[in-house]
């Protein structure tokens, strides 16, 4: 089974399993066919995490390929930019980071795939090369990014339709991008990071005043670590290390709601959205105080993630009214521990399974297109804190901060959930909702995916108000608001609290469930 | 003519006539003049689009996504894109208070320099949303014409509007499509 945010893209996956692939072939050649399908929020200008899991091994292991600052990055890059800040970390070529999802996809082939960088490919080409009628997702998200794509990418891009956006049913090709797959499949990695792409690359970012140089290309390597950990009433939790911090938040937020009597409290209750809002203010402070990238920075993520500091938030939290202050959490030793945006999940008859997570950050990236390449940059430079004193300031070399958290679940050591969502920084409270879905309220994916959602945050210490999708209903917020908190009214099936997709083993049925989000164009094929 | 046929008639003539006083024609009379000042009521980004579309149009236009009432000086025509952005408002460092503020203070002062407003909707039905429709409940009554993309006005929203204030509503069935009718207005 696949699930993936766009139909051709999980049928690609579903025809690598067909063809003999195993789970890993599959996530690749879903993320390859996600850049023809789904360009806008993913693609080889990017980067992502992955979690895999080994049937035969009984083993977890994650791949890191975010994108790295350039080596001249340094910590004031956005600091000294005034009001033009926005768009030096989101347009300008100082917003892209040294893309890592080729590096990251060729990595996981080789060691665990079964397939060649070519074959994993081939359908993306094909959508590529043959276009596809375009979503009314896709129409909206081009028209919201009509502005950078005309100014980055210019009026011929064939990301416009005739220099205006696409509409629903518009037919959309990408010819060049299917040119430098091809390329890419018959030449490898290298003529990407070091090659006449590279050079492509490099250009394209200069002349948008970037600072990327070929050595920083050819330096790019991902890295392979153990999965961090957590558990959840009887299940484990295997997710991927920081700087990607929407696992560690997952099981943070997991520890602290693990006590409360959800079930009597009930679904979306006051209750339930007053106490998990309060304990996602309490870890946006702990995110913005202590997160950065843990090759460079001391992170206290055992005391993050330990039951007794979960115990502590719970205590901070009032049952009839808002904290009104978020102090980050202080430890008196940081131990060390090495240990936005579209999902994949995959799953093999022999039981591997792949939890993907990968982005460009804002839909379309910067909107810069290396010439002829067909492919957008990212824009995730603007992870960054634009704070020079912060764990997440730009440096040399450095991975910014990630709100990613693909996971698998476990229950008595076999596999029961592989699960991601993009949505920056809503990604961890919306996975926590479908979660407690499941397991607290005994819904079916689907029903936890598609339930409605909310999300809060904090920042300095202060909270934000609560952001709920339309379908809460209004003597809730009423309520809510009676308890001190703001509300912000989103849409009824808002993409702004992520597109999940997931997969759950019933072992005791024998039933697979594929659960994909409406708020994209997510979907799950099988076989 | 017999009594059937003359109550046909008489009923065909009454329905002409009432469909010709709300003037919904396919090319609009040209009742705009040179230059317009083109902005958003709501951000969304359909704003750089209508600035697009009157370039291929060969009008004299400006954009200005934040206009105020004295960016009216020097212009003839004010052409308000209509479309709501929460994405769009943040980025300009508005609220939807803000926002409207600052529509309400530029079509005070549009009535106060004579300045004729010509209404667009490009985004179709994708582009309708709470926010969106209270825009074109509030502002569209002012416009002197409305040229939408027909499926954002699946409802009949433009329709009844423009009916009840005897606006010219122009439909084009893609974006694209809004060129010919947008040169047709202007003089």
């Amino acid at each position: 089974m696949v699930v993936a945010a766009h139909p051709l893209a999980a049928q690609a996956g579903l025809d690598m399993l067909k063809k003999g692939g195993n789970a890993v072939d599959a996530a690749v050649a879903t993320a390859f066919a996600l850049n023809a399908a789904e360009p806008f929020a993913s693609g080889i200008g990017g980067g992502g995490f992955m979690v895999i899991y080994l049937a035969k091994e009984k083993k977890v292991t994650t791949l890191n390929f975010r994108e790295k600052a350039p080596a001249a990055a340094g910590p004031t890059l956005f600091a000294d930019k005034g009001e033009a800040q926005e768009q030096w970390r989101t347009e300008r070529g100082t917003a892209v980071g040294v893309p890592g999802m080729l590096a990251g996809w060729n990595y996981a082939l080789q060691k665990y795939g079964t397939k060649s960088l070519s074959q994993a490919a081939a359908r993306a080409i094909e959508i590529a090369e043959n276009g596809f009628p375009v979503s009314r997702t896709f129409s909206t998200i081009n028209k919201d990014e009509y502005e950078k794509l005309l100014k980055n990418a210019g009026e011929t891009t064939c990301y416009l339709n005739g220099g205006v956006p696409y509409e629903p049913g518009d037919t959309f090709k990408n010819p060049e991008l299917a040119k430098t797959l091809r390329l890419i499949g018959s030449q490898g990695i290298q003529e990407f990071y070091k090659g006449e792409i590279a050079k492509k690359i490099v250009a394209a970012v200069r002349a948008k005043d970037g600072m990327m140089t070929l050595d920083d290309l050819a330096a790019y390597a991902p890295e392979e670590m153990p999965p961090l950990e957590g558990t959840y009433k009887d299940f484990t939790i295997d997710t991927v290390q920081p700087p990607a911090s929407g696992g560690l938040h997952i099981i943070q937020l997991l520890n602290v709601v693990e006590d409360w009597p959800l079930r009597e409290w009930g679904h979306n209750s006051v209750a339930t959205i007053h106490h998990l809002s309060e304990a996602m203010r309490f870890i946006f402070a702990d995110r913005e105080h202590y997160i950065g990238d843990p090759d460079y920075v001391t992170m206290p993520v055992p005391q993050l993630l330990s039951k007794d500091y979960a115990r502590e938030m719970r205590n901070k939290i009032f049952s009839e009214k808002t904290a009104g202050h978020y102090p980050y959490a202080r430890f008196d030793e940081l131990l060390e521990k090495k240990e936005n945006t579209t999902q994949v999940c995959a799953i093999d008859p022999g039981g591997n399974i792949v939890a993907l997570t990968q982005s460009i950050n804002d839909f379309f990236g910067t909107g810069i297109i290396p010439e002829g390449t067909g492919f957008l940059l990212n824009d995730h430079m603007a992870d960054f804190s634009t704070d020079p004193r912060s764990p997440n300031a730009p440096n040399p070399g450095r991975r910014p901060a990630s709100s990613m958290g693909p996971l698998i679940m476990f229950k008595k050591g076999e596999p029961f959930l592989a699960l991601g969502s993009p949505g920056g920084t809503r990604i961890f409270p919306s996975l926590v909702q479908i979660i407690i879905n499941i397991i607290d309220f005994g819904m079916p994916l689907d029903e936890a995916i598609e339930a409605p959602r909310f999300f809060s945050d904090s920042a300095a210490g202060r909270p934000r108000p609560i952001s709920v999708e339309s379908r809460i209903p209004e003597a809730t917020l009423k309520a809510l608001e009676a308890l001190g908190h703001k509300i912000t009214i989103k849409e009824d099936y808002d993409k702004y609290f992520g597109g999940a997709q997931g997969i759950m083993i019933l072992r005791d049925k024998k039933i697979i469930q594929g659960g994909a989000d409406s708020r994209r164009d997510g979907v799950g094929v099988g076989y | 003519m017999n009594r059937r046929r003359a109550i046909k008639v008489w009923l065909s003539s009454f329905a002409f006539l009432a469909i010709a006083a709300w003037p919904q024609a396919q090319s609009p009379q040209a009742i705009f003049e040179q230059p317009a000042l083109i902005t958003s009521a709501g951000q969304s980004a359909d704003v750089q689009l209508a600035s697009v579309l009157a370039k291929r149009a060969e009008l004299k236009a400006n954009l200005s996504k934040l206009a105020v009432g004295q960016d009216l000086e020097n212009h003839k025509t004010l052409m308000l894109v209509l479309g709501a952005s929460l994405k769009g408002l943040g980025a300009a460092g508005l609220d939807t208070n803000k926002e409207r503020e600052r529509i309400a203070q530029l079509l005070v002062e549009a009535k106060k320099r004579n300045i004729p407003i010509l209404c667009l909707h490009l985004g179709g039905d994708a582009r309708r949303g709470q926010l969106t429709d209270e825009m074109i409940s509030d502002y569209l009554p002012f416009a002197k014409l409305a040229i939408v993309v027909k499926s954002g006005n699946k409802d009949g929203l433009f329709t009844k509007i423009c009916k009840e204030k005897n606006i010219p509503l122009v439909e084009v069935e893609k974006t694209t499509d809004i060129v010919g009718p947008l040169k047709a207005a202007f003089r």
